[in-house]
């Protein structure tokens, strides 16, 4: 047998068993619009091989990470005694930015390209429970190393649900483990970012892939009135796909580059009873929310001060809601009037977050 | 310390140097690869039997060899006199002695030079004009004289690194020119023209790829296949070859400076030198990646190759080429000039000399009013830090001190002054060179920088 016809006999063998031609099929049938937007596209793929290399990465550190009470010492000993533990952490450390950067950008390139209407409402939703989550996933993770900055960040980020009205005592206290940030509240975050996150973030993400499987490549409203025969279309195999490829190549050496020059540092070990130095703030992709927070609470000052934060904390959630009710709003193509006002929307929303973060970093004290 | 120092805040003079070097590495390595693809390319076109094909072909190449020619012969040439004019200014002592050495190879580099700058201009300019034979021959001579460009300044530069012991046997006596061949074709020129050759090729193959990535697919899909094509293969060396040729350099550099690479493999600690082994990390993955891409990009989907995928495999090389000659310059350290001139300029066996009757008693352009110990010690670390750390930016000395009292930064300085074989900045750091009193000056204008008058009182209160 040559090795040709031992591969082919593989294949049928595991083909009548898994269908894999039909899988194949698809992938042929399979086309991706072009246009002058298509560049947009490869955001959520980026986005994806992030996800995948933080991964890759968490499994390795979880070999060394201890958590609790060792916290600190094991992330000292993977940043400065371990060989390459300092470019596995670094990596880990700024995939998990370049993903949120990846993610609001393909957030919002879907928003404008109206990728969220009708058929794709789910792709839009589960898109943004897969955001919460990778904010959570922020969140937990960046308490891990247990270092001044990032014990004081999380102490302070805590406040915030703590100020919600009876019951926001609760969920605070269940988070910390306690009152305090201490060791407990390291092992709750490392059983949420490893165990708990995962387990509900991967099905969530797959469920999201099927859906973009399922409805295609959303072409921009300007494409979609064009005629059928006027419009460009490549197909997803092989074109796209190594296009993609090339993509996660340059997404992988931007990586490497920033995790080389600049490695993830490692500040003095957290001290509970020492004064909070200067300068904490919260992650950039926080510092948004956590400022408007600040500046509606600067807006209910006064006798009303007391519901400031309260106030505050209902108009954000009320701006999130309005955010993923978008598809109903805005429905289809024969929206009109509404679809500009949604692009309006948007556009409110990037100057909202753009303008609340660079306060947010002018203020720090 | 025969010379003025030049003092660059912020940015420190190692900077002014590596920013045109690198500009300059990316465009000259293109004036010799590209030099040979012109040729090469002509050839093709001249042997193709679909005349309307290779007519089209012809026209391209002829847009590309002016794209070349304004890259090369404007900004290759201004960034290269530039280098000049800032290690002449950064590092006057170590230019000094490459010339005294090499004054005979500079000669033969500026001849080949100005053959190079004809020969292009005559080929660009008489596209259609002479017969194509002579034409193509052009072409050739070009091709020729720009490699020997290459083939002259490796040896000088490779020189640097490792100057081989014939050379280091007779430094200092006067006699140096006279072991010239040996001191040129030190242990790492050969694996490092090989590489250079191989960079010369890819950065050929990267240039050509933004020419033809502005062919239209719709109306000349054909030609802007066979081009990309054609292009995206010159990297095909570098794919093969570079590991073997890096790991044959590598062997070739001398232990001491090798060892150097391995620092940060197991830290990120500041002023380990740990930046060095992430430096080369990136160079061997952006090389990498630069392949992949053009691989993925042109070679897979030469029809949708477009001038920004042109230009993000552009800058991937320039991110691999800067990393490339930092790692190169770092793999010197503690020496400007291996094993014979430390990178502040203070050559080997001077240091006991100084150490004796002190830094600056020959520094005869500082100025009288260096009568203070801030003053002497300011003018101390001009000379002895200053090329390769600033106060405040690049390796800021203030950052690195800080957390330091007096007593501490004094026996910091002290620690760098005895120089001891088992101390952890004796790998990458020169000797600080003077007599006690040298060590106390530097050290207070050290302490006055990182510890500034009002901040000691309130620590005091």
């Amino acid at each position: 047998m040559t090795t040709k016809s031992i591969a082919n006999t593989v294949y049928s063998w595991v083909d009548e068993r898994l269908g894999l031609g039909e899988l194949a099929k698809f992938a042929r049938k399979k086309t991706v619009p072009v246009h002058k937007q298509s560049f947009w596209y490869y955001w959520g793929g980026i986005s994806l091989f992030l996800f995948l290399v933080q991964c890759f990465t968490g499994v390795l550190l979880l070999v060394y990470y201890r958590p609790g009470a060792d916290a600190y010492e094991s992330v000292r000993q993977i940043t400065f005694t371990m060989h390459f533990g300092w470019l596995i952490r670094s990596a880990h450390a700024w995939s998990a930015n370049l993903m949120m950067l990846s993610v609001l950008v393909h957030m919002f390139s879907v928003f404008f390209m109206k990728a969220y209407r009708s058929p794709r409402e789910f792709g839009w939703f589960s898109g943004m429970m897969l955001l919460a989550l990778a904010s959570v996933f922020g969140f937990s993770g960046y308490l891990l190393p247990m270092d001044e900055l990032s014990f004081f960040a999380t102490k302070v980020g805590l406040e915030i649900p703590a100020a919600i009205p009876v019951i926001g005592p609760i969920i605070a206290n269940l988070l910390r483990g306690g009152p305090d940030v201490s060791e407990f509240t390291v092992q709750r975050f490392f059983a949420l970012h490893v165990v708990v996150l995962p387990a509900v973030f991967i099905p969530l993400l797959a469920f999201h892939l099927w859906l973009v499987q399922k409805h295609g490549n959303a072409a921009p409203p300007s494409e979609e009135a064009k005629p059928a025969s006027q419009r460009k279309s490549m197909p997803f195999m092989p074109n796209f796909l190594v296009k993609d490829l090339a993509m996660w190549i340059i997404s992988l050496n931007v990586l490497a580059l920033l995790a080389s020059i600049f490695p993830w540092q490692l500040g003095k070990q957290y001290d509970a009873l020492a004064p909070a130095p200067l300068g904490i703030h919260p992650e950039w992709y926080f510092m948004a929310p956590f400022e408007m927070l600040k500046l509606l609470g600067l807006v209910f000052s006064g006798k009303l001060a007391a519901l400031g934060e309260i106030a505050g904390i209902l108009i954000f959630t009320l701006g999130i809601v309005l955010w993923l009710l978008i598809p109903f709003y805005d429905p289809n193509l024969e929206s009109g009037r509404r679809g500009r006002r949604a692009h309006y929307f948007g556009l409110f929303a990037i100057f909202a977050l753009l303008v609340t973060t660079a306060i947010g970093y002018w203020t720090i004290r | 310390m025969n010379y003025p120092f030049w003092e660059i805040p912020y940015l420190g003079s190692g900077w002014v140097i590596g920013i045109i070097s690198i500009f300059h590495v990316m465009i000259s390595q293109f004036a010799v690869g590209g030099g040979l693809y012109l040729p090469l390319a002509e050839r093709k076109a001249m042997r193709m039997t679909d005349r309307t094909a290779a007519d089209a072909w012809m026209k391209q190449l002829a847009g590309h060899s002016k794209f070349f020619l304004k890259v090369t012969g404007i900004y290759g040439t201004v960034s290269g006199v530039g280098i000049w004019f800032a290690i002449g200014l950064t590092h006057p002592e170590a230019t000094s002695t490459l010339i005294h050495n090499f004054v005979f190879g500079w000669a033969i580099e500026w001849i080949f030079f100005l053959v190079e700058m004809t020969s292009i201009a005559v080929y660009y300019y008489t596209w259609d004009r002479i017969d194509p034979k002579l034409h193509l021959k052009v072409g050739w001579v070009y091709a020729v004289v720009s490699f020997f460009t290459l083939f002259i300044i490796n040896g000088i530069l490779t020189f640097m690194l490792a100057p081989g012991s014939t050379w280091l046997g007779v430094a200092g006596t006067g006699h140096e020119a006279s072991v010239f061949w040996s001191a040129f074709f030190n242990p790492t020129y050969w694996p490092s023209l090989l590489l250079r050759c191989c960079v010369c090729a890819s950065l050929a193959g990267i240039w050509a790829l933004i020419s033809a990535s502005r062919i239209d697919s719709d109306s000349a899909r054909n030609l802007k296949i066979a081009v990309v094509r054609w292009s995206a293969k010159w990297l095909a060396p570098s794919f093969l070859a570079m590991p073997f040729l890096f790991g044959w350099y590598l062997l070739m550099v001398p232990s001491s400076q090798r060892a150097l690479l391995t620092l940060g493999v197991d830290t990120i600690g500041t002023g380990t030198f740990s930046v060095i082994t992430r430096v080369a990390l990136i160079i061997v993955i952006t090389s990498a990646t630069v392949v992949g891409v053009t691989y993925y990009l042109a070679y897979r989907n030469p029809e949708d190759f477009t001038l920004s995928h042109a230009l993000a495999i552009l800058v991937l090389a320039l991110v691999a080429t800067g990393a490339g000659e930092y790692s190169r310059e770092m793999l010197r350290k503690p020496y400007v000039i291996g094993q014979w001139m430390y990178s502040n300029g203070v050559r080997v066996p001077d240091a006991i000399k100084i150490d004796q009757r002190g830094y600056l008693a020959k520094s005869n352009w500082v100025w009288n009013n260096a009568d203070t110990s801030y003053s002497r010690g300011e003018a101390i670390f001009r000379g002895e830090c200053g090329s390769c750390h600033t106060l405040h930016g690049y390796r800021p000395l203030a950052t690195l001190l800080s957390g330091r009292d007096s007593a501490n930064i004094r026996a910091f300085v002290s620690m760098l002054h005895e120089y001891k074989p088992d101390s952890p900045y004796h790998r990458f750091m020169p000797p600080m060179v003077g007599t006690r009193q040298d060590v106390d000056d530097l050290a207070n204008f050290l302490n006055a920088q990182v510890n500034p008058p009002a901040t000691a009182i309130a620590a005091q209160r």
